[in-house]
């Protein structure tokens, strides 16, 4: 497209000139040319260059006869020198002016009118006004000057480039003023050509076509574009017609002329059809196009010239539909369904860039063919200097001087002949084709359509390799002979690794020869009863694909890499051989394309071993060459070092000497390894380690002659892919072992087991451990058959739930340092030499991890030590313990063997704790949070003020265990307050040391006094120190241990408030039949305020009784009032004294004192013994 | 003139292909048919565009190079029939017999029990078929 010239390659834009006032013009034009649609300017500075305009005379001479179909200059010439609109700028004192300035300004404007007549250029009239003001221009001249110009009123402007607003505004009506004209001067121009177009009276056709093309010209000019591309189309209708009627010129260049000008009429159609979004017609038209002329190849010695004439239609539209394809695709898409004639590929630029390198090529073969004929005749070069495109498009004409001024003449067909051979020969095809097969092969690409991409890729290959540019040639032809491998076509993949081969010998790369020479030997290339019977010659260098070639690219690569022959190579004249200075050695990996040449299976027979027995493994190796190969020697490696070994093939016993002959290294003689087609070569050998682990086989080295080896990566026969290529064909399979199930499951490594452990490990267990002690488990190692050497003993403690210890689910965060359950310490007491455990140790002990070593211990001695565990809660625990040792003291990398044992624990609350809290007996203070919130029972306890409660705290044994309580006491909180509250226990301390058996409850009574008035006390915490029974104090058990417990029981909070009321039932504890008694009922009132309370008693059958029944009496404050009653008991035994009740009218709180306190034991007559004073006396009992 | 038929297996391997042309561009005609399988795997996989051929076995001209016309065929376990044709002007309805046809020979080749699924077809019967198809081609519409 770059070919073309300017003009026709964009869009034509209308041209306007400016005569006069030079200052002016580059504004102007700048403004007219961001004008939509812009317009270009012609800037004439004055009016003597009016001329350049003007006809020139030849140009009326010619119209008449018609020896060329375009004109080359006429586009231009309309682009560039021919204005539609002509703007005469005058100064406004010039036109106001003295009389010779305007008859000067008179005699410009008949000189322009007198040139514009000719062209009917329009014309514009322009006075700038320099001044301020416009009055000083005179209204006479101006009308003078208009009439005197022939203009209409509205074509005259009055530009002020001073006032800036002004400005603007001149300059859109001069912009618009001049678009309209310049539409008017191309629809005239256009109207009058094609009223000589439809007179019919053209003398020839050439002038119809012509005609035809100016008037979509000029409609293009004023931006028809509809008519643009029907005149368009009419032309190239009328032109493609006139193949083979016209007789104007000689045949070969009046074909050549016929295709330059189809060629710029089909660029227009198809840019204008591109750009206006009809991309389906576009391409309709090209194809037609496209059909009409591809035949039209003319005569055999030019048809070079046709070749290239085609590829440039294909590239020309390919960068035509890259260009706009951008714009159109999002609208285009749709419309694709609908259209079946069209296919994908033809919406694509990259198929028409192929296509262009296609014909390219197609020009380069018949340029090289004509030019071979014609080299005989050597005139080729001379004739052509003087030949240069004449004025015709598409003609050529020989330049001839005649006495000073240059004159066209005509050539004869032969002498074009000459001439355009000797053009052709200027240019490098190849270059070209490699480009444009580069462009299509990066649009393929970014299609995604690898296939066409790679395509492209192999011509592209194909021209690199033409030119002698083989590296650039390997690199295409091996990305895509990776693809061909991938697929299986095995034909083109011959080819391409045949120009693979040859590239890699013209480089001088013995390597990549060889690689790329096996391969093909072991391409599936069908043998025997072959339906392809594929005889091309355009195969490359490669032969045709065919066993028998297949056989001698491997014999003759064998006797490369056997050092027998050499390759001869482009870079110097030595040619290439394998020899001891530059071995050859290739790799063959689990990806490989070589696996079709040598693959190498291995498969252990067992998959565990003991340590030092031996196991058989089997060595499979298969290949797909032509014909058998003798492998000289095979070399096992296997990732423990010491059990390669090598394979040496019996019958070639001189290559003994080049194995290496390492002392120990394992050598075994085979008594044949010939390798044949397709045919299994089975190895097997015993083997063994005593090193435990993993034992694999890395890979297999086959050495064949002395300077080639191919190392071939190992692989299980369980886990083998297919072979590449192989796998599409139709052949017999056989399993790489003999035994089926081994060929299904062998691995190529094994696992070699570790030692059998000859130590035990014990774990002295003693029940459960009791949260708060630290628990002593103690752990034996005794040697029986080994020594233990750098022994190290591995402890951990897991919850039995699985996870560890400290599971982040259930720990709250300020437990994270204080864990469930503590590996406190590891004590080695009973260790056979004490003085080296303090050195050597290595402790590291954690929470629920500990890491100590192990002294060094004979066969026979054990050694021990104890383990310490703190339980903070109860939890069940799993202990694990594993000792690694190593037998031998020798070896220190040797490898461990390993003892575990593991033991669950369950951690267990020794005792439970719970409490009570009793008011004292017959003595009821009013508390009156309790009638408030009555039957709310979540209450915290309630204590009143300054009063003696008792509390009880019970200690329940909840182990199987007998446990030996020590003491038991409150531990008070230190208040900020101080003293708040006063707890004091009574009874004797030798009740404390009590055994408690498991079940047993133990209590303890404590009086409680509030002191403080505060809602929330804090009553203290129960401490009870224990030990374990350690059962009679004769034999202390080891593993128990005496120390003590201290179990601490944090008391709830209690509520102490001041009870406004206390009520006081006073009586004797006992009464005798008969006997007469007194009962009291004190109210004491501990408020300021005068307490109103009312009191009720009722009778009772038992009692005669003396007082008051019913009332309402008045307590003062801070005082008593005491209800005094006798009574006389009337019956004997528990008695229920007369209920009193009591309300107290202010809080409106009744209280009757309970059964328990109103009952009396009468005795029958007067009992015969001491009565001890026992109150309400604290005591410590320990009951069931 | 029918230039090429190919039988293309999952794995885009060529399963079966038979030149039927005297030129020497047999090559040339297997590298159109690789190429052809762009224009499936696109028809395939966008199957939006191409709309009325959605369940359709027949896949229509795959793409027009400057010589052949290339013609494919998808069979419901997605194994491709490619053809390769010299004539230009070509009628749909004979394409459509032709791998109709063709489909049939292929499906009894492939259920011979010898025959092992995804490997080339070496059938002699097959192959014999297959050229008589070939050359029946395009007769039924000229008499």
């Amino acid at each position: 497209m770059e070919d073309y010239p300017e003009e026709l390659r964009t869009p034509p834009v209308a041209l306007a000139a400016m005569v006069g006032c030079p200052e002016l013009h580059a504004e102007v034009s700048a403004h007219l040319h961001a004008e939509q649609p812009p317009i270009n300017t012609l800037a004439l500075p004055d009016f003597s260059k009016i001329s350049l305009i003007a006809k020139t005379p030849k140009e009326a001479t010619d119209s008449g006869q018609s020896t060329g179909i375009l004109k080359r200059d006429w586009l231009l010439k309309h682009r560039t020198r021919v204005p539609a609109v002509v703007a005469a700028l005058f100064k406004s004192d010039h036109v106001s002016g003295d009389p010779a300035q305007w008859l000067q300004v008179c005699t410009d404007l008949e000189n322009l009118k007198a040139v514009i007549r000719g062209r009917n250029i329009k014309l514009v009239l322009v006075v700038v006004v320099e001044s301020t003001s416009k009055e000083d221009i005179s209204e006479d001249r101006m009308i003078a000057l208009r009439k005197r110009a022939e203009v209409d009123s509205k074509y005259l402007i009055v530009f002020e480039p001073k006032n800036v607003l002004e400005q603007q505004q001149s300059l859109n009506r001069l912009g618009s003023t001049f678009a309209e004209l310049a539409n008017i001067y191309y629809r005239d121009e256009g109207r009058k050509v094609k009223t000589r177009l439809e007179r019919k009276s053209i003398s020839s056709v050439e002038l119809s076509i012509r005609y035809c093309f100016k008037v979509a010209v000029y409609a293009e000019f004023r931006r028809d574009w509809v008519e643009a591309l029907r005149l368009y189309e009419d032309a190239y209708h009328t032109l493609r017609e006139t193949i083979g009627t016209s007789t104007r010129l000689p045949p070969i260049q009046r074909l050549v002329e016929i295709k330059t000008v189809a060629e710029q009429l089909n660029f227009k159609i198809s840019t204008l059809l591109l750009h206006g979004g009809k991309i389906i017609e576009a391409i309709t038209w090209f194809k037609q196009h496209n059909d009409s002329y591809k035949k039209l190849v003319g005569a055999p010695e030019v048809n070079f010239l046709h070749w290239e004439w085609l590829s440039r239609q294909f590239l020309v539209f390919a960068e035509l539909l890259e260009t706009s394809s951008a714009a159109i695709e999002s609208t285009s898409s749709p419309i694709l369904g609908a259209t079946d004639k069209l296919s994908e590929w033809e919406f694509s630029s990259s198929y028409y860039f192929q296509l262009a390198a296609h014909y390219l090529k197609e020009k380069r073969s018949c340029l090289e063919l004509t030019l071979s004929m014609s080299e005989t005749a050597n005139d080729v070069d001379g004739n052509g200097e003087s030949v240069a495109p004449s004025v015709y498009v598409g003609q050529f004409a020989r330049l001839l001087e005649q006495g000073g001024t240059l004159a066209m003449q005509l050539l004869t067909d032969e002498e074009y002949v000459h001439y355009a051979l000797a053009e052709g020969k200027r240019f490098q095809d190849s270059f070209e084709i490699i480009a444009l097969l580069k462009r299509s092969f990066e649009t393929f690409t970014k299609l995604n359509a690898q296939r066409m991409a790679s395509y492209c890729g192999f011509e592209m290959a194909r021209e690199y390799f033409a030119v002698n540019e083989f590296s650039n040639a390997k690199q295409h032809f091996d990305s895509i002979a990776s693809l061909y491998r991938k697929e299986g076509w095995v034909t083109l993949l011959w080819e391409v690794l045949g120009y693979l081969q040859e590239c890699s010998r013209r480089l001088g790369a013995v390597k990549d020869f060889v690689e790329y020479s096996l391969e093909m030997a072991a391409l599936p290339v069908s043998s025997i009863g072959s339906v392809q019977s594929l005889s091309f010659k355009e195969c490359g260098p490669a032969v045709p694909a065919s066993l028998s070639q297949r056989e001698i690219i491997h014999k003759e690569v064998f006797e490369l890499v056997r050092g027998e022959s050499g390759l001869a190579s482009n870079e110097g004249n030595n040619d290439l051989k394998v020899t001891g200075d530059q071995p050859l050695h290739l790799e063959i990996d689990l990806v490989s394309p070589l696996r079709v040449v040598l693959l190498a299976s291995v498969a252990f027979h067992e998959q565990i071993v003991k340590p030092g027995a031996p196991t058989l493994i089997t060595l499979s190796l298969l290949s797909q060459l032509p014909c058998a190969v003798e492998i000289d020697q095979l070399e096992i490696q296997f990732n423990q070092s010491v059990c390669n070994f090598t394979i040496v093939n019996g019958q070639r016993p001189q290559l003994d000497a080049t194995s290496n002959g390492q002392p120990g290294h394992r050598v075994e003689t085979a008594p044949a390894l010939m390798l044949s087609t397709n045919k299994w070569l089975r190895l097997t050998y015993d083997i063994k380690s005593d090193q435990s682990g993993k034992l694999e086989c890395i890979s297999v080295i086959a050495r064949l002659g002395p300077y080639f080896t191919i190392c071939c990566r190992a692989e299980s026969p369980a886990s083998m892919n297919d072979l590449p290529l192989w796998k599409f064909e139709d052949r017999v399979e056989t399993l790489p072992t003999k035994d089926p199930g081994l060929a299904f499951s062998g691995q190529k490594a094994t696992q070699i087991e570790e030692l059998e452990p000859q130590v035990d490990l014990k774990l002295g267990a003693s029940g459960p451990a009791l949260v708060g002690e630290s628990f002593v488990l103690p752990v034996t190692i005794s040697a029986k058959g080994h020594a233990v050497h750098s022994g190290e003993l591995k402890i951990n403690l897991v919850d039995t739930r699985g996870g560890g210890l400290l599971s982040p689910r259930e720990v709250e965060p300020s437990f994270t340092d204080n864990p469930y359950v503590e590996l406190l310490c590891v004590s080695g007491l009973e260790c056979e030499d004490d003085s080296q455990t303090g050195t050597d140790d290595i402790r590291k002990i954690q929470h629920s991890f500990g890491l100590i070593s192990v002294p060094f211990l004979n066969d026979g001695d054990s050694w021990s030590c104890k383990l310490e565990i703190r339980w903070h809660r109860p939890k069940p625990v799993l202990l694990y313990v594993s000792l690694g040792y190593s037998p031998h003291s020798s070896e220190l990398s040797a490898q461990k063997i390993h003892v575990h044992k593991s033991l669950e624990i369950e951690g267990k609350n020794a005792v439970v704790f719970s409490h009570q809290c009793m008011l004292p007996f017959r003595r009821d203070p009013l508390l009156l949070s309790k009638i408030k919130t009555g039957q709310d029972s979540d209450q915290v306890l309630s204590l009143p003020l300054n009063e003696t409660s008792i509390l009880i705290v019970s200690a329940k044994n909840s182990t199987e265990l007998p446990l030996q309580l020590l003491a038991i006491f409150i531990e008070l909180d230190d208040n900020d307050i101080g003293k708040s509250c006063t707890v004091r226990h009574g009874g004797e301390d030798h009740s404390d040391l009590a055994l408690l058996m498991p079940g047993e409850e133990f209590k303890k009574v404590f009086s409680v006094i509030p002191e403080v008035n505060i809602p929330k006390l804090k009553m203290g915490t129960v401490c009870l120190r224990w030990r374990r029974d350690t059962g009679p104090e004769g034999q202390p058990s080891s593993s128990a241990t005496a120390s003590e417990v201290l179990t601490k029981y944090r008391l709830p909070d209690i509520n102490v408030e001041l009870s406004p009321l206390v009520v006081n039932l006073e009586c004797p504890p006992q009464a005798i039949l008969g006997n007469p008694f007194t009962y009291f009922v004190r109210i004491q009132n501990q408020t300021h305020l005068l307490q109103e309370i009312k009191f009720s008693l009722a009778d009772s059958q038992s009692f005669v009784l003396s007082g008051p029944h019913n009332d309402m009496i008045f307590v003062l404050p801070k005082s008593e009032q005491i209800l005094g009653y006798k009574l006389v008991p009337l019956a004997s035994g528990s008695q229920q004294l007369p209920r009193v009740t009591v309300t107290s009218v202010r809080y409106s709180a009744g209280y009757q004192p309970p059964v328990s306190a109103t009952t009396i034991f009468v005795f029958p007559s007067k009992p015969h013994f001491e009565m001890a004073n026992m109150g309400m006396s604290r005591e410590s009992i320990a009951t069931e | 003139m029918i230039v090429c038929v190919a039988v293309v297996g999952h794995q885009n391997n060529p399963v079966y292909i038979q030149s039927f042309t005297e030129a020497d561009d047999a090559l040339k005609l297997h590298h159109i048919v690789h190429c052809s399988l762009d224009v499936v795997d696109e028809r395939v996989n966008n199957p939006k565009k191409s709309g009325p051929t959605l369940n359709e076995t027949f896949l229509g001209l795959l793409y027009p190079t400057e010589n052949y016309k290339v013609y494919g065929y998808l069979t419901n376990t997605k194994v491709k029939f490619i053809l390769v044709t010299t004539d230009l002007d070509v009628r749909d309805a004979d394409v459509r017999n032709f791998f109709r046809r063709f489909h049939s020979a292929y499906v009894d080749a492939v259920s011979n029990p010898f025959h092992v699924p995804g490997k080339k077809i070496t059938s002699r019967t097959f192959a014999e078929r297959v050229s008589n198809i070939v050359k029946s081609f395009g007769l039924s519409s000229a008499g």
